[in-house]
């Protein structure tokens, strides 16, 4: 008996030995293949994956520069650099501009890009039923003309200093007639990474383009990991589950993300302007008292210093402090919340007054709004936090306008134009800012559009839209071994074809 | 009394449930500092002279946070178990009354559907639905105390209504409502107290898990599931933020079952005799 159970676990032990032997045979191909493989977690989820029909800027995070390309693109510096257009020509008077396309650029279903593809998806972004957020870079043009496959000839209406800065976003990238339809879920583009798959709640899996024009990425399969958890987030990258996050949630975590010997941690910038939002359109916040009262009150040094460890830079307008055109207007309206009270009793609110305030699921909102209604409260403002997830603040915020306060980054570079816009979510209008704006447009000269720029600046300042908070920090970590990450966002990329494992 | 007092566990639930009781009275009139005040450049002090436990990560004093989550915790159990225990008698009574009629079949039955959902789940969805909040979460807690106390009220209240004291008042023409009134809810009153003080314990801990999900009570009110989740981001830097409103959980979920325990081997009229 003895002897047959020894046996017996003799039998076991020889096979379990075999088992680990096949597991560690399989262990070596994949510690190698790593090499082969990224996964980049990042904080919000993309809605849909078109980046011309949508204001959600995570739709740009994964897909600018990997599946999707434009005629040119911003580099990691802010720098206009060629991307499909090879190169062009602008004429004297700055309204044609001509582009030559690369003659060995194709879509990932194997069709050749040509001037056609470019003709129709400018005018596709440009057209009344289009769903894109930023149709101003498409406005003023007049014409396009496809003298050759390979060229495109751009006629614009008047003058627009910002033209090819706008063509350079993630919502002007080209896309193919035949594919357009299914993009905001398999999506077809030009880039050096093709869409494999998307489980819709966890990762969006990507496959490098073999055959794209500028060459073959370094690494073959790359992974989007979406991650709102703040605190999951750091667990992740502790345990060495993403390689790397495009910008953690609790910044309070960097000193212990830095004193971790497998990670690097960058804090960089971003075009990220943190405001509290005001409903400008509704009473009490149409009356310009309501709004520097509440302004007053709102001490943005504690709140950058609270919501996001201080990382960020304070600003007093709608504004980055990384362009030359920047103003400092942080000191235009200085905390004093004694003067705000009595400025809310001017605007017939001696007693306070209660508001709502709407706040979207990233750290900086959901912290800064406690702050803020903390802050607001000193001056008998009660600010009633209600949390929202991002689609249903997309809906009730955003594009229903039911809200009186809300906080959120507006992370495109140069979005100061959304003052100018109609029905835009916070309900601005002035006609003496849409003057200095169309002044930044039509300046000739860096000096005039800059004073113009400064010109906007002080006006949304002076008339307080909204609160402004802080510029968003990036806080980029990635595991040491990894290189190529962007460490600023000139506008909010992962471009994937820049990374590689040393 | 005499009992009472030689049941040790029984006396530390009372004398745990008195003191938590205590720091929520005193909270209504005196905490360290305001719980609401915000000093940011204090922030993640640990406990010391000035913030006896500490400040978190806006800089408030923990002390306070804690005393009032209290309030809020106390506030929360007795609303929520008064909902479910109101509704849940006069159901489980009626169906009682009514027994084997189509009446106590659907009741007992839809309280069953409610039933079979982890509790916590249910208030999740009811939650989802009603929106995040204090007031909802109450409610929702409310709800699905609902059908614990249903069942037991239905239970005993079939025991006592076979006694034959029931039957002789009823044949001297006792109405339905008065005999339940008279003769029942006296004689189930002791049970439907000791799983009051049950659920008490289970709904503070559904609170605490609501909240710390971020659907419970809403800021700026402070409360211990909140303060718990907020403090997980910190815990590298400041552990102790997180184990307070910990232990505060803890022990008065261990107060209110132990005094909850020691009431039912007090009232148990068979336990009585040994």
């Amino acid at each position: 008996m003895a002897a047959t159970t020894g046996r017996v676990f003799g039998k076991l032990l020889v096979r379990s030995v075999a088992t680990f032997a096949l597991m560690g045979a399989a262990a070596i191909p994949a510690l190698a293949q790593n090499k082969d493989t990224v996964v980049i977690c990042q904080t919000l989820e993309p809605p849909i994956l078109d980046p011309s029909a949508g204001a959600a800027a995570a739709i740009r995070e994964v897909t600018y520069a990997n599946i999707f390309e434009g005629l040119v693109g911003l580099d990691r510096t802010s720098k206009i650099i060629p991307r499909l257009a090879e190169s062009w020509t602008v004429s004297d008077d700055g309204l044609k501009f001509r582009f030559k396309l690369r003659k060995n650029a194709t879509f990932h279903d194997g069709s050749p890009l040509t001037s056609a593809d470019v003709k129709f998806s400018l005018e596709r972004a440009v057209a009344p039923d289009s769903k894109n957020t930023q149709k101003w870079i498409f406005e003023p043009i007049a014409a396009i003309a496809t003298p050759a496959p390979d060229e495109v000839e751009i006629t614009l209406k008047t003058f627009s200093a910002d033209f090819l800065d706008g063509l350079a976003w993630g919502d002007a990238v080209i896309v193919s007639e035949k594919t357009i339809a299914k993009a905001a879920t398999e999506p077809v583009g030009t880039g050096p990474y093709k869409f494999v798959r998307w489980n819709r709640g966890d990762r969006l899996m990507l496959e490098r383009n073999d055959t794209w024009w500028g060459g073959q990425a370094a690494i073959k399969f790359a992974t989007f990991r979406f991650i709102t958890d703040a605190q999951a987030q750091v667990s992740a990258l502790l345990a060495g589950d993403c390689d790397a996050n495009t910008n953690i949630g609790a910044q309070e975590a960097v000193p212990q993300l830095m004193s971790n010997a497998n990670l690097k941690v960058n804090v960089g910038r971003t075009e990220g302007e943190t405001i509290v939002a005001m409903n400008n359109a509704k009473a009490p916040l149409n009356d310009v008292r309501v709004r520097k009262a509440l302004a007053m009150a709102i001490d943005r040094r504690l709140v950058n210093e609270g919501a996001v460890s201080g990382l960020g830079t304070p600003i007093g307008s709608h504004f980055s402090p990384n362009h030359p055109a920047y103003v400092d207007l942080t000191g235009a309206i200085p905390y004093d919340p004694a003067k705000a009270k009595a400025l809310l009793a001017e605007a017939g609110f001696p007693n306070g007054l209660n508001l709502t305030l709407r706040l979207p699921p990233p750290a900086y909102a959901r912290r800064g709004g406690e702050i803020v209604a903390a802050m607001l409260k000193e001056i008998g403002v009660n600010a009633t936090i209600e949390p929202l997830e991002w689609p249903q603040w997309l809906e009730r915020v955003f594009r229903g306008k039911d809200f009186d306060l809300t906080i959120v980054s507006h992370v495109e570079p140069m979005d100061l134009n959304i003052y100018a816009r109609d029905n835009y979510y916070f309900g601005y209008t002035n006609p003496a800012f849409r003057a200095a704006l169309a002044q930044t447009k039509t300046a000739k000269t860096e000096a005039e559009r800059n004073a113009a720029f400064a010109a906007a600046q002080r006006q949304i300042a002076e008339d307080q839209v909204n609160v402004f908070l802080f510029m968003l920090p990036k806080v980029t970590v990635a595991k040491k071994g990894l290189s190529g990450m962007w460490e600023n966002w000139p506008l909010p990329a992962n471009p994937l074809a820049e990374l590689k494992w040393n | 009394m005499r009992r009472a007092l030689s049941h040790p566990s029984f006396m530390i639930g009372v004398v745990l449930s008195a003191a938590i009781l205590a720091v929520a009275l005193i909270s209504l009139v005196w905490t360290p500092y305001d719980p609401g005040q915000m000093r940011i450049i204090m922030r993640l002090k640990p406990p010391g002279a000035d913030f006896w436990l500490g400040t978190d990560q806006f800089g408030r004093d923990v002390v306070s946070m804690l005393m009032v989550g209290t309030r809020n915790a106390l506030m929360v159990g007795l609303v929520a178990v008064g909902l479910g225990l109101t509704a849940g008698l006069v159901l489980g009574m009626l169906a009682a009354r009514f027994q084997g009629s189509f009446l106590d079949e659907a009741l007992m039955r839809s309280l069953d559907f409610v039933f079979a959902f982890p509790a916590v789940l249910t208030a999740i969805l009811i939650l989802t639905f009603m929106g995040p909040g204090l007031a909802n979460a109450m409610i929702a807690i409310g709800i699905f105390n609902i059908p614990v106390f249903a069942r037991q009220a239905r239970g005993a209240a079939l025991q006592v209504m076979a006694q034959d004291y029931v039957r002789a008042a009823r044949l001297a023409g006792c109405g339905t409502f008065s005999i339940l009134r008279r003769h029942v809810l006296p004689n189930i009153a002791g049970l439907m107290i000791v799983q009051a003080s049950t659920q008490f314990a289970l709904a503070i801990l559904a609170e605490a898990g609501l909240s710390y999900l971020g659907i419970g009570t809403q800021p700026p009110n402070p409360s211990w599931g909140r303060m718990l989740n907020d403090a997980q981001t910190f815990l590298s830097r400041a552990p102790l933020l997180a184990i307070f409103p910990g232990a505060a959980i803890a022990l008065s979920v261990l107060a209110f079952n132990l005094l909850g325990d020691g009431l039912r081997d007090l009232l148990d009229p068979r336990l009585k005799e040994r």
